[in-house]
């Protein structure tokens, strides 16, 4: 691995973090607003959209789609309202950089929103954040409204003529409204049911209108390649996956937080190095790359990888959301897809069936198990529940409790299988990584 | 009409006014958050007003205060305690916390103190995972919480002028 | 006009078509719970699943458009492995008591059972549990446990009858079809089409309250007729017990009773929808019956009562007739036939909306709260009721005629299927029959003729009024017999 050049490119979080390095004096005097006044003043809004899908950016909010090509949809000057909302939901457990934008940044989606918003035409652009977030929304707000007051949001911004409006609309307590589509119906004050597609978002979204939905990390992006252009973004990370990537680590991992990292960045450097390894040095069982429900890596499988989807994938998992899970030797996992489990069932939102009665199915499937009650059959039962949910639901939800029952099963079948034999854990229920250990 | 309602009217209307025409809808999820923030939970009354002004079915109040968890529909605990259930905080102590949390109070999860002064509920992810495990006392994040920082919170709101002050 | 595949077979479809109504419209079977020709597609159950030939995966035909070429498998074993899953997750908290449940014997949840899983469940957990027993509307009672969720009912009450009474509440596996509550909480019981929600139900979670636990549908038999509630003229079915299925024991009226009516599919007049009076026909058609021929009040055998109207008529050189516009095609015909000439005759509106009920919408109720009034009208006439001083005979065919406001001392001949007092006052009175007892065919409001069929048998004493206009027909003006 020598002989890779030290990926250390930075987009995001090129800053130190201070208790006013959020506000926009400090923002501006990092560049802020310069790409936007660089697209309303010198660029068409096909312009912008080009120089997005020429950055080959693909979305961070897990299901990687090109961002140009969603864009590419949209009509921009087809005379219709079209609608951009920024997915703030960031509910997939584990992940948390959104939030890191949110509170740290937020001029950097604003502006990014708004050159967004100027490609695609948009008059209304919507930040759809979770109810939880009672800080970020905070951040958020005030930026907002700082923006406002220096007429970067609103009407004749920069006194260009174009004019953009941006609320925040906030959630309730709704894991599936991360989902584009339930956003959609959330924002349209409904419940969060996703939709079936077809029709896709950009053809019908929003109010039946055409409309983006962009994760925030995502839209974020969008001030520096115009600023830069799409080759110096091409230039950081691979050909096929270009850019940084926000990390989200958790669990037991000694110094758990946000990192920027290159696409092709070594795992091992993340872990080891940037996050000191372990809690109380323990070893790594596993990792859960992005999000709960990606595939659960072991600790060996992840030595060699780089975090590059190009590697990550042929290896059976996904990079995700970028919520990466870190999970100490001595760890549970029986334990420990109960929890997934519960959680999935606690949030299915009940539209279709195969989730809205495979989730509590498995939910009450492994309770029974932890029980000491199982049997080894049910081991193929749960395999088998979450194979006939993947790819026959409305939304993913289906697809990705599967995943990660199926990841779990997969690699430590054994520890299951003791539990019902033995009727008791292999870890004696661990989940938490001790001192001891 | 519902007197909160009838006092958020203004700003409701300026809300109404924010969002592009036909989007009347869209009302429901900021008007139930807000009356929610004064009332503490949603009323018949705030609904029947909501659907009085806004023409939104009731049906379609209903539908989404039950389904949004965040919705209360009846009065709880003075301070409400929140704590993340989720993966990264069941690795970091989640467990144990909510267990010392509801033996200290004397509750179950869910439950209400017998003074009407806490309210103890478990949510998943927030988050925080990062800095797990996470509290969340009255929509405040409290985060690298453990047993002790746990109790001294409790401590401190323990008393009708602690906390946000009864 | 794109051409699809459906198993290899080409079928041409139309562009704006999904590859469900392509296969239904050419009887290609693919199966569907909260799929409705009439309301929104859902796509929530996923029992449509079909295979585009060369993908891994399965898709809901329900919601997949067609395109030229599409090529498509409605029974590929991807696919039937799904059905089965999908009928496996769909029945895995349902509680199956079909042995108690109304819907039993017309239940597309059982139809599908058979079809695509047929085996116990394989599920060790405990079922959710849910009401039984939920009380939706005064009509309507809700079990939860059997509901699959598809939200047709939901769908139907914001997208049809657009009284938004009903909605999902709370989320996952503990979803709940629920009515509006607090100052709307009989947006349900004012809502003229709900009971349409006990049709569309493809499970037995919505039911009749007034039939629950009252029949096995295998019993009963659907006669095609048409609603006589308003000029719409909706055609349904009328619901009664099969002959081979008559009870020796019990009360002889249930041999011969509406069980219930529901709709029957006409796209020229109905669509798949009836109104609630609709339903209630029993209410209407099963109040207390004459059964004899009266003369002066005073029973009599039907040749006399027909010598005694034949000798009014041969009297009278005046007479006027207030014609029902309750009458079938065939006996307006009949009547016109028999004594158009010798009778000035009058249309009569047998029945006025009543207290409370809707007049008229935008959907199906018609102000004219008549069956046939059209072709009456088309007859004899839209002249309004005025008797000339001369008049020496009324002959009064059906109800709606306010005895008082007859001239006084003028002879009354009256045709009546109902028991009531004025059967008395009439000089000659027949007891005729419903048109559940006969066979003929009404014309609606915007011209649409619509057959219905006889159900039962005309109750001993009872005589179709054609037959009464048939034996009136000869006689002579003037001339006593």
């Amino acid at each position: 691995m020598a002989e890779l050049r030290e990926r250390d490119a930075k987009i995001l979080m090129t800053f130190p973090v201070t208790a006013s390095s959020h506000l926009l004096a400090e923002a501006r005097a990092r560049g802020a607003y310069a790409a936007l006044d660089k697209a309303l003043r010198t660029m068409t809004p096909q312009q912008v959209a080009k120089e997005v899908l020429a950055s080959g950016l693909q979305g961070r909010g897990g299901a990687a789609f090109p961002t140009g090509r969603k864009w590419a949809v949209i009509q921009y000057d087809d005379g219709q309202p079209h609608y951009l909302c920024a997915n703030a939901d960031e509910g997939e457990p584990g992940t948390f950089k959104d939030r890191w934008i949110l509170e740290n940044s937020p001029h950097q989606l604003v502006e990014s929103m708004l050159i967004a918003a100027y490609a695609l035409q948009v008059r209304h652009a919507f930040v759809y954040m979770r109810g939880e977030f009672s800080a970020p929304f905070r951040r958020l707000q005030g930026a907002l409204d700082e923006a406002r007051a220096a007429g970067l949001v609103g009407e004749n911004i920069l006194g260009t003529g174009f004019g953009c409006d941006i609320m925040i609309y906030r959630g309730a307590g709704s894991y599936v409204c991360g989902e584009a589509s339930a956003l959609l119906s959330s924002i349209e004050g409904k419940r969060g049911y996703p939709r079936n597609r077809p029709p896709r978002l950009t053809v019908k979204g929003l109010y039946q209108q055409p409309t983006v939905v962009n994760n925030v990390e995502t839209l974020s992006n969008i001030a520096w390649i115009v600023q830069h252009g799409a080759e110096a973004f091409k230039a950081v990370g691979t050909p096929k996956h270009p850019g940084t990537r926000l990390i989200s680590i958790s669990g037991h991992i000694a110094r758990p937080g946000v990192y920027e990292i290159e696409v092709g960045y070594r795992w091992r450097q993340l872990i080891y190095d940037d996050c000191g390894g372990m809690q109380h040095g323990a070893a790594l069982k596993c990792v859960i790359p992005g999000g709960i429900s990606t595939k659960v890596l072991t600790g060996a499988e992840i030595e060699t990888l780089n975090l590059d989807p190009a590697e990550v994938e042929p290896a059976g998992s996904s990079m995700g959301s970028g919520g990466m899970v870190a999970i100490a030797e001595g760890t549970c996992m029986v334990r420990l897809l109960q929890v997934m489990l519960r959680f999935y069932h606690h949030e299915s939102c009940g539209q279709c069936t195969p989730c809205r009665e495979g989730m509590g199915w498995l939910h009450r499937l492994i309770d029974r198990i932890v029980d000491g009650q199982g049997r080894l059959d049910d081991l193929d039962m749960m395999a088998r529940i979450s194979r006939l949910q993947d790819g026959n639901t409305i939304c993913g939800m289906g697809d990705a409790a599967g995943y990660a029952t199926l990841g779990i099963l997969a690699k430590y079948r054994h520890e299951f299988e003791h539990w019902i034999r033995e009727g008791r854990s292999m870890y004696e229920g661990n989940l938490e990584c001790r001192r001891s250990s | 009409m519902s007197s909160i309602v009838a006092s958020l009217m203004p700003e409701f209307e300026r809300l109404r006014q924010r969002f592009p025409e036909g989007f009347d809808s869209s009302m429901t999820l900021p008007c139930l958050r807000r009356i929610q923030e004064l009332r503490g939970h949603v009323a018949d009354e705030d609904i029947s007003a909501l659907v009085q002004w806004l023409g939104v079915p009731r049906i379609q109040f209903e539908e989404v205060l039950s389904y949004y968890t965040q919705f209360r529909r009846r009065p709880v605990g003075q301070v409400r305690l929140e704590i993340c259930r989720n993966v990264s905080c069941s690795l970091r102590g989640a467990e144990r916390l909510i267990g010392h949390v509801c033996q200290r109070l004397g509750v179950a999860e869910g439950g209400t103190t017998s003074d009407g002064r806490f309210t103890v509920t478990t949510a998943e992810c927030l988050g925080s995972c990062g800095t797990a495990p996470v509290m969340v006392v009255d929509d405040e994040y409290h985060e690298n919480m453990d047993i002790e920082k746990a109790d001294r919170l409790i401590d401190a709101m323990s008393h009708a002028d602690g906390g946000r002050g009864g | 006009m794109p051409q699809i595949f459906l198993d290899g077979q080409a079928f041409e479809a139309r562009t704006e078509q999904t590859v469900l109504q392509v296969a239904l419209e050419h009887g290609v079977f693919i199966p569907r719970l909260c799929w409705h020709p009439k309301l929104s597609v859902a796509g929530n159950c996923r029992i449509c699943v079909v295979q585009v030939e060369g993908r891994s995966w399965v898709e809901i035909a329900c919601n997949m458009p067609v395109s030229e070429g599409l090529r498509v498998l409605t029974d590929s074993p991807l696919v039937r492995e799904h059905r089965k899953a999908t009928m496996q997750f769909i029945t895995l908290n349902h509680p199956v008591d079909c042995g108690i449940c109304d819907k039993a014997g017309e239940c597309t949840l059982q139809d599908y059972h058979v079809a695509f899983n047929g085996e116990a469940s394989i599920s060790r957990e405990p079922k959710v549990q849910a009401t039984k027993f939920h009380r939706l509307s005064e009509r309507i009672t809700l079990d939860n446990e059997r509901c699959i969720l598809c939200t047709r009912c939901v769908r139907f009450t914001r997208e049809v009858s657009k009284s938004n009474a009903l909605g999902v509440k709370n989320r996952g596996d503990h979803s709940l079809i629920r009515p509006a509550e607090g100052d709307d909480v009989r947006l349900l019981d004012d809502d003229a089409y709900s009971e349409n929600i006990v049709d569309i139900c493809p499970v037995g979670a919505l039911l009749s309250t007034r039939l629950l636990y009252k029949e096995r549908v295998w019993y009963l038999q659907a006669t095609p007729s048409v609603c006589p509630g308003c000029a719409r003229g909706c055609a349904i079915d009328v619901w009664h017990r099969k002959p081979e299925w008559k009870l020796r024991t019990l009360d002889a009226r249930h041999n011969t009773a509406i069980v219930r009516v529901t709709p029957r599919d006409n796209p020229a007049v109905n669509g798949p929808w009836i109104c609630n009076k609709g339903r209630d026909l029993a209410l209407l058609l099963e109040r207390p019956r004459a059964d004899a021929a009266l003369r002066k009040g005073r029973a009599v055998a039907l040749d006399e009562a027909l010598a005694a109207a034949r000798e009014l008529i041969g009297r009278a050189r005046h007479p006027v007739a207030l014609v029902s516009s309750w009458g079938s095609d065939e006996e307006l015909a009949a009547l016109d036939d028999a004594l158009g000439d010798r009778f000035t005759c009058f249309v009569k509106d047998d029945h006025l909306p009543a207290d409370g009920e809707v007049v008229e919408d935008d959907l199906l109720i018609r102000a004219d709260k008549n069956p046939n009034g059209r072709t009456a009208r088309a007859r004899f006439g839209h002249q309004a009721l005025q008797f000339a001083p001369d008049t020496d005979l009324v002959l009064v065919w059906g109800e709606g005629c306010d005895f008082g406001r007859l001239p006084r001392g003028v002879p009354v001949i009256f045709l009546n299927a109902f028991l009531a007092a004025e059967n008395g006052h009439a000089e000659v009175f027949f007891p005729t029959s419903v048109h559940t007892e006969r066979d003929g065919h009404f014309t609606n409001a915007d011209g649409v003729r619509s057959a219905f069929s006889r159900c039962v048998d005309r109750p001993t004493g009872v005589v179709d009024a054609e037959r009464v206009f048939r034996a009136l027909a000869s006689v002579p003006a003037g001339v006593a017999p």
